[in-house]
């Protein structure tokens, strides 16, 4: 069996890429619009854990609006890239999607996004960056739904041990932290900075963003051969020329097991992480904070998040839209951290009860205003993979940072538009 | 047996012309129509699903096929062996090929090797719990890949693992055997052995019950010993299942995605970075699809290659 399952394997991409062939020949009706009054089902695409709790917000949403009933598909993170385009190429994409921040761009350039109404939703609502992640040409595909943003999570039982009683506020300190874990406190490593894979981009982008760089310059040609990302490539190089990190990245590593156990004392990482530690080691309260990234210029970190976009094949448009609206409104954003722990996009929702209760969220709005998002680009997932490969060739090839920059630079001119 | 069915053939042959050379050629264009209307089910189903994608893949291995054609897929523009020239050039892809040449050239033997003796020791009177042991060795051929990929990863795991407790136990520090260059690869390879003998054993053991007990008598009667017996009567009686054995594992070990692709995701810096899983990057990932489709027309041909050649060594020799 698993000799002919194989054998098979190989005709997975030949018979996948035909398909999409075929199926693009049907399908791809737009009809004609349903208003919003009238009965209809509006079909919504969630990702991962957040889709079950998507179909709750959707139960809510048809309380008040009774005509509409929501559907929501809970589609895996892990495969949401392949659905999507599949689903473009078939023309059976749903009514409205949750999207990922960095996904838009793409999907703007086939072709598939509704542009926004900028009536209804206001720029100056939204956090700046979460807004910005969504715009092609001026023109907004995205409503952004909840932001989240890279911080620094460290364990103050080690750091007291190992003799430091703050926060690393810079890189030097950062720096001197991971050491004295090392030294002192006597754990395997000082900090886990992922090494290689998918996504080793999104530890290293506050370093560049920090240091003052950008991954596009003025005119949208790639600026990774900068000084600036130069001298984050090497700061990145640092811990693992000094094994303060380490170099394995096995599929699926959690880091949070080797937290909690004092080999990763220090990591990168965002909002959800907050409750992925407490779930899992309530032990660990009180042995750990979430601080602003140590700064180099500036502590500018990344956001990311989701987006709602509405597709433009969709029928059912008004409906998309009051569901949109029903979902940025803050008393349902402040709904949606209780639900899912997730940041709001817009600002106004930081001013609920639920929020200004909630402990420890001031570390990541502060982070939020600092932040920045990565540019919309159509060959974002290409883009972000060359920035992957560069991490892997100073973190586990040791190879020179600014070599690797040079490289990274030419391997990225070919995918901006 | 053969003797005689050779003598019925000639003799339906000779009714045949007998009969007239007219009347044969229609009842078998009556066999011939019932034939084809027989086979027409599978024949729709195999142009659809295998005849059709084959060969729009290669027709797409000519074309700049991406992202954007995917809603128009004739804006796909033809660029003639472009991406074949690119494949010679490209550094990962290069690297991809090498690292299955290595995986099968290490892998293969090994599989088929390991499953020989697990058949031969599992055939013989010697092993006891005979039946235990069988089930033992096929068992991980039909366990799903997730539930393979975590316990090795327990085992090897460098922190936690089986053999970094062991070693501990002795004094030793295990090496971090899927996050280092040189050890991820060998270490793929013995778990996708593992996982593949047991097919290897089961068509050995089949072969091995074919070969007649009057030959293994006369042998012995003639004073052969066992080694004798394995060398002059088990291996080459066994040359076809052996031959069989091996191109299929070839195949299956050339076309190897499934463990690098839980283990390790091709990492650490690309060392187990395979063809199927370079290729389902460039296809799935980033929707290169004319650049995955030529990966796929590339492997296709070494696959054919190495086939013919294994058919062709193996084969002479049993004559």
């Amino acid at each position: 069996m698993q000799l002919i399952r194989r054998t098979v394997a190989v005709t997975v991409t030949a018979a996948t890429a035909a398909g999409a062939l075929l199926l693009s020949a049907c399908g791809g009706d737009s009809g004609g619009q349903t208003a919003a009054d009238e009965k209809q089902t509006l079909t919504v695409w969630g990702m991962g854990e957040e889709g079950k709790h998507l179909q709750e917000l959707g139960e809510e949403f048809g309380k008040k609006y009774p005509n509409i009933d929501v559907k929501v598909t809970p589609v895996g993170w892990d495969v949401v890239h392949q659905k999507l385009v599949s689903a473009v190429a078939a023309g059976e994409l749903p009514d409205m999607a949750q999207m990922g921040s960095t996904m838009v761009g793409e999907f703007t350039s086939l072709d598939a996004l509704e542009p926004v109404d900028t009536k209804t939703f206001r720029k100056a609502d939204f956090f700046p960056a979460a807004w910005a992640g969504n715009v092609t040409d001026g023109t907004a595909y995205g409503v952004p739904w909840y932001v989240d943003t890279r911080v620094l999570y460290y364990r103050t039982d080690l750091a007291a041990e190992a003799g430091v009683g703050k926060a690393p506020a810079n890189w030097r300190e950062q720096r001197a932290l991971a050491a004295a874990y090392k030294d002192k406190a006597g754990t395997e490593w000082g900090t886990y900075h992922q090494p290689s894979g998918i996504g080793a981009w999104q530890t290293w982008l506050p370093f560049l963003y920090s240091a003052g760089g950008k991954l596009l310059d003025k005119d949208g040609e790639p600026a990774l051969d900068s000084p600036e990302s130069v001298r984050a490539l090497s700061e990145y190089a640092h811990y693992y020329d000094k094994g303060l990190s380490t170099k394995s990245s096995p599929p699926g590593y959690d880091v949070v097991k080797d937290f909690a156990s004092g080999k990763a004392p220090m990591f990168v990482s965002g909002p959800w992480m907050v409750n992925n530690i407490q779930d899992q080691h309530p032990g660990l309260k009180g042995k750990w904070k979430a601080a602003p990234l140590p700064a180099d210029k500036t502590s500018t970190s990344f956001v990311g998040g989701s987006s709602l976009v509405t597709f433009a094949d969709s029928g059912h448009k008004a409906a998309a839209k009051k569901f949109t609206e029903y979902l940025t409104s803050p008393a349902e954003q402040a709904d949606w951290y209780g639900m899912a722990r997730s940041l709001p996009a817009v600002e106004a929702a930081w001013d609920e009860p639920e929020l200004t209760r909630a402990e420890g969220l001031d570390v990541f709005e502060k982070q939020l205003r600092t932040s920045e998002p990565v540019p919309a680009l159509s060959k974002w997932e290409e883009f972000a993979a060359k920035i992957d490969e560069a991490v892997a060739r100073v973190a586990q090839k040791g190879e020179d940072p600014a070599k690797t920059a040079a490289w990274l630079q030419k391997a990225t001119e070919s995918l901006v538009d | 047996m053969a003797a005689t069915s050779a003598t019925t053939a000639t003799a339906k042959a000779t009714a045949g012309t007998a009969a007239g050379p007219r009347r044969r050629r229609g009842r078998l264009g009556v066999q011939n129509a019932a034939g084809w209307l027989f086979s027409t089910p599978f024949l729709v189903l195999f142009a659809t699903f295998m005849a059709f994608p084959i060969l729009a893949t290669l027709a797409m291995s000519f074309t700049d096929f991406g992202l954007r054609d995917v809603t128009d897929p004739f804006s796909a523009e033809f660029i003639g062996f472009e991406n074949y020239t690119k494949l010679s050039e490209d550094e990962k892809f290069l690297k991809a090929l090498f690292n299955t040449g290595y995986f099968v050239v290490v892998g293969v033997p090994l599989t088929v090797g390991a499953g020989l003796f697990a058949a031969v020791l599992l055939n013989s009177g010697v092993a006891r719990m005979r039946t235990f042991f069988r089930v033992g060795f096929y068992a991980p051929v039909v366990t799903s890949i997730v539930a393979v990929a975590v316990v090795w990863r327990f085992v090897l795991d460098p922190g936690e693992g089986l053999i970094a407790g062991i070693a501990a136990e002795a004094g030793l520090t295990a090496p971090d055997f899927l996050g280092s260059e040189a050890l991820a690869m060998p270490s793929l390879i013995v778990m996708a052995v593992w996982r593949n003998l047991g097919t290897a054993m089961v068509l050995f053991l089949a072969g091995l019950q074919a070969i007649p007990a009057d030959v293994r008598e006369a042998a012995r009667i003639d004073g052969a010993g066992a080694w004798q017996e394995f060398r002059r009567i088990t291996v080459p009686l066994l040359r076809p299942t052996m031959l069989y054995v091996s191109v299929m594992t070839s195949i299956a070990f050339l076309n190897v995605f499934e463990e690098p692709f839980v283990m390790t995701n091709g990492g650490p810096d690309d060392s187990t970075l395979t063809v199927s899983l370079d290729m389902y990057r460039e296809g799935f990932n980033f929707f290169h699809m004319g650049y995955a489709s030529a990966m796929a027309y590339v492997l296709f041909t070494v696959i054919l290659a190495v086939t013919l050649l294994q058919l062709r060594l193996l084969k002479d020799k049993t004559r």
